[in-house]
């Protein structure tokens, strides 16, 4: 046992620039894959559903707007949403329609504000691209 | 004319607006002090470099609510932090930075201030055993009882280190003993040992890490503190402060030389010095983990009245060397 | 003068609400109460209401701290039952996540250890570095707390050869910072003589309530599921049991640190001897009927989950029993004959993680400190009958 054996490394922090960041005026970059907040690419989406079914936290919600002209209506509740990207996974088409941005300060102080949607087409699927109806949780592709 | 005089002197300078602003001043400092040697930031935001946080923190509070338990006995919780801070400020008023003035002693300065001083400084600790006592909180009631266990502990070997210099300057008034250091810098060398274990002993007094045992909020919550709320334990903090300002004050008039040089020297002799003593406060205060109540009991009588009475010993024996 | 008082269940001391009630005399414990059930979430009930894909994300989240052992573990059961075999470079970045979980949940244990003891520097120090570990998990998964990177057979991102760098990198500068501290903690005067001898558990009472983990190591048993069940990652892997003989909170403090050091070694075999190949397999949707046990070290200790399939997708019924839990009989024991001062460190050293523990209710007897289990039904119908024999009085005062 030693007297005052963190002295050093305390006294030759005295004049070092702090370790903590000034958050809400400095911020830091999250890295490249950061799981923020799901979107949706309209013009891929084929309506399997893949990803309504996996979402945990059934903060996917999708509905028809018009059958005939195919139309349909995303919800993505941000609210409930845990940040998994399992939608991201389930995803069966190349490129995926589901993907995740780097957004994570999402705080608002109405959760119906948190609430995104998407009126779109379906879109065709190409026979080229054409994916299975119940896609494996495969690895997500590197970006 | 006199009145006016004595009015500004109690409540300007060096009464209590300029406590609360000088003390206030001292707890940036020592916030600061204690995040950087822990590699944070302190406060930043309010005012330029966060020099307001202290205020803020102090105004903020003053205006929450403000509860008295029903099981509390009220009066007595009620005066008691007004009383707290009237006895540290009065204890301001003796240091001897605004009466240097040695041929001319004011009615503040006189022989025998250094024990008014000293006792000045150990109400509030009894104020605080008092105002747990009265808070009828299981958690105050055992904070009040560590205040009190804890008092047996320092408050010997912190008198008898405080009084050291004092015996050696032959004088027991405050601008004397600074007065007789300044001639004879060489002898503060002496009270090396003293001034140790004084630190120790106020840093104990102060109820500040290793020694926040009456309030150590992992394990009793806000001890001593915790029925307190709003206007009363803003009163309190600022207490605390302003003991801070005056234990360090007081030491660095005793062990420091004092504050030599005029009104406007003087006064920055004064920040100086006290901040030096706050800053080893602060480095103390980062450098250790809380100990257990019977620790401190037994280090302190272990470990600080030995030193403190060696201390005494060296000066009787440099004493009679010098006469 | 003996009087109660209540730790938690809102408590500086305690991150999660518990119910600790301490009888003491002076600053002597003689007695303690512990109440739990105040975050209970029906996460096993939650657990049957979803597909075994979700449910990955359920379990996750029943701890904040180990996440990914309670994924895993979940994994590894239901992996069992579908009779899924996952890639050798899958499991291993899958434990190679567990043991840098592993490193950021002792750095975590430390610092909270250092807060208890008022030591806050040795907190901010030791937190400042877990930033290491926590941004090379970000790194992998995309996120700090929820890594998500299980999935049935297998897991869902792979590594690179920069990603790599950067974790024998954080590994190297991790080491060195663990040893530092170390030596803090066993040098300190005063952090020592708050933690040296604090909290006894003799080995023969670790072993006869069940306690597991670092608390059982500390005092003596060699119990490391690791070591004594290795699933196919660990078997080939060179590590050490920690282990102290102490039986304190500072040989609790002592084993972690040890752990520390053998996460860097496992990390940096695991990094330097990747597999090359696949990270995942395709999983069915459902699972054959069948039940399964599967057992993981979290670093709070064993961590034990039953799964029921009965041929959906979904399960029959998950049941998680958390290392905390076990180890509560064991605090009991520990905080018995202690100082007030030291109820926040002994609670700690179990490093308690609350909300892991909140699936049944435990009664301890305050004057035997016997335990007893109560069933839901059966508390429900205690309560009923509570009801109907004692009216509801105004102005009831509770009693403390």
């Amino acid at each position: 046992m030693k007297l005052a054996v963190f002295l050093p490394e305390l006294l030759r922090h005295l004049f070092k620039k702090p370790a903590t960041v000034d958050y809400p005026f400095k911020k830091l970059a999250v890295p490249v894959n950061f799981r923020g907040t799901p979107y949706l690419n309209p013009e891929r989406c084929i309506v399997c559903r893949a990803c309504e079914r996996d979402c945990p936290a059934e903060a996917i919600e999708i509905s028809s707007v018009n059958e005939a002209e195919k139309r349909f209506k995303m919800i993505i509740h941000n609210d409930r949403c845990v940040h998994c990207a399992q939608c991201v996974d389930s995803c069966p088409t190349t490129p995926k329609a589901m993907l995740m941005d780097s957004l994570f300060e999402l705080a608002d102080d109405d959760r119906h504000k948190l609430k995104k949607d998407w009126v779109y087409v379906r879109a065709v699927l190409k026979p080229k691209a054409a994916a299975p109806a119940t896609p494996p949780p495969a690895a997500e592709p590197k970006a | 004319m006199a009145v006016v005089r004595t009015l500004l002197y109690l409540v300007v300078y060096p009464g209590l607006l300029f406590l609360f602003v000088y003390s206030t001043f001292c707890e940036w400092f020592d916030r600061k002090v204690y995040a950087r040697l822990q590699n944070r930031m302190g406060p930043t935001h309010t005012g330029r470099f966060g020099l307001l946080q202290p205020i803020a923190d102090f105004f903020k509070l003053m205006a929450k609510e403000d509860i008295v338990p029903e099981a509390a006995d009220k009066r007595l919780f009620n005066i008691l932090p007004v009383v707290g801070l009237a006895v540290v400020a009065t204890a301001g008023l003796l240091l001897p930075v605004w009466n240097f003035d040695l041929a001319n002693p004011g009615p503040t300065s006189f022989s025998g201030d250094i024990i008014v001083v000293l006792y000045l400084l150990s109400l509030p600790t009894l104020i605080l055993f008092l105002a747990a006592w009265a808070s009828t909180n299981p958690f105050a009631t055992i904070g009040g009882a560590r205040v009190l266990t804890m008092f047996f502990g320092y408050e010997v070997p912190l008198f008898l280190a405080v009084l050291g210099p004092a015996i050696l300057a032959d004088s027991w008034r405050l601008a004397e003993i600074a007065a007789f250091y300044q001639a004879k810098p060489l002898l503060l060398l002496t009270n090396l040992l003293g001034f140790i274990v004084a630190v120790i002993a106020v840093q104990a007094k102060l109820e500040r890490t290793p020694f926040d045992i009456p309030h150590a909020e992992t394990e009793i919550v806000g001890g001593t503190f915790t029925e307190y709320s709003g206007k009363k334990l803003a009163l309190f903090r600022l207490t605390f402060d302003i003991e801070l300002v005056i234990s360090s004050g007081l030491l660095a008039a005793v062990f420091l030389g004092g504050f030599p040089g005029g009104a406007v020297v003087g006064f920055l002799h004064f920040v100086v010095k006290t901040l030096f003593v706050i800053f080893l406060l602060s480095l103390l205060r980062a450098l250790t983990s809380r100990i257990r109540i019977d620790q401190v009991v037994s280090f302190a009588w272990k470990y600080l009245a030995p030193l403190a009475v060696l201390q005494l010993l060296v000066t009787i024996l440099l004493k009679g060397l010098l006469s | 003068m003996s009087f109660q008082i209540p730790i938690g269940p809102q408590h500086p001391a305690l991150k999660e609400p518990i119910s600790l009630r301490m009888t003491v005399e002076g600053e002597v414990i003689t007695d303690v109460d512990m109440r739990l059930g105040y975050n209970h979430r029906g996460m096993e009930k939650l657990a049957e209401e979803k597909s075994w894909l979700q449910n990955i994300y359920v379990t996750e989240r029943i701890c904040g701290i180990c996440s990914h052992s309670h994924a895993t573990c979940y994994v590894q059961g239901v992996e069992k039952l579908m009779e899924l075999a996952p890639p050798r470079r899958g499991l291993y970045i899958r434990y190679l996540v567990a043991e840098l979980e592993r490193v950021h949940s002792h750095l975590l244990w430390l610092g909270v250890a250092g807060h208890e003891a008022g030591f806050d520097s040795f907190f901010m120090y030791t937190w400042r570095d877990r930033e290491i570990v926590m941004d090379l998990l970000e790194m992998i998964s995309g996120n700090r707390v929820h890594y998500a990177i299980n999935t049935l057979g297998g897991v869902r991102r792979d590594i690179d050869e920069g990603q790599k760098a950067k974790i024998l990198e954080g590994v190297a500068t991790l080491r060195k910072r663990s040893e530092y501290y170390f030596y803090i903690g066993a040098n300190e005067p005063s952090f020592v003589a708050r933690i040296a001898g604090v909290g006894y558990l003799s080995k023969e009472s670790a072993i006869a309530l069940c306690a597991v983990g670092p608390v059982a190591r500390a005092s003596g048993v060699a119990r490391d599921v690791r070591k004594d069940d290795p699933c196919a990652v660990y078997g080939e892997l060179d590590f050490e049991l920690a282990t102290a003989d102490t039986c304190d909170v500072l040989g609790r403090v002592v084993v972690r640190v040890k752990e520390l050091l053998e996460s860097y070694k496992l990390i940096e075999q695991m990094v330097k001897g990747l597999p090359a190949g696949d990270i995942a397999v395709k999983a069915p949707r459902k699972a054959k009927p069948g039940e399964v046990v599967s057992r993981y070290e979290a670093p709070r200790g064993e961590n034990i989950h039953y799964i029921k399939a009965n041929g959906t997708d979904k399960p029959e019924r998950l049941k998680v029993r958390a290392p905390t839990l076990a180890n509560y009989p064991a605090t009991v024991e520990m905080l018995r004959k202690g100082f007030i001062a030291d109820i926040p460190l002994i609670f700690a050293a179990i490093d308690p993680c609350i909300c892991c523990a909140e699936r049944t209710v435990t009664l301890v007897a305050a004057g035997s400190g016997e335990e007893s289990v109560v069933r839901m039904s059966d508390l429900r119908r205690r309560a009923i009958a509570r009801h109907q024999n004692a009216p509801v009085k105004r102005n009831a005062v509770w009693p403390l």
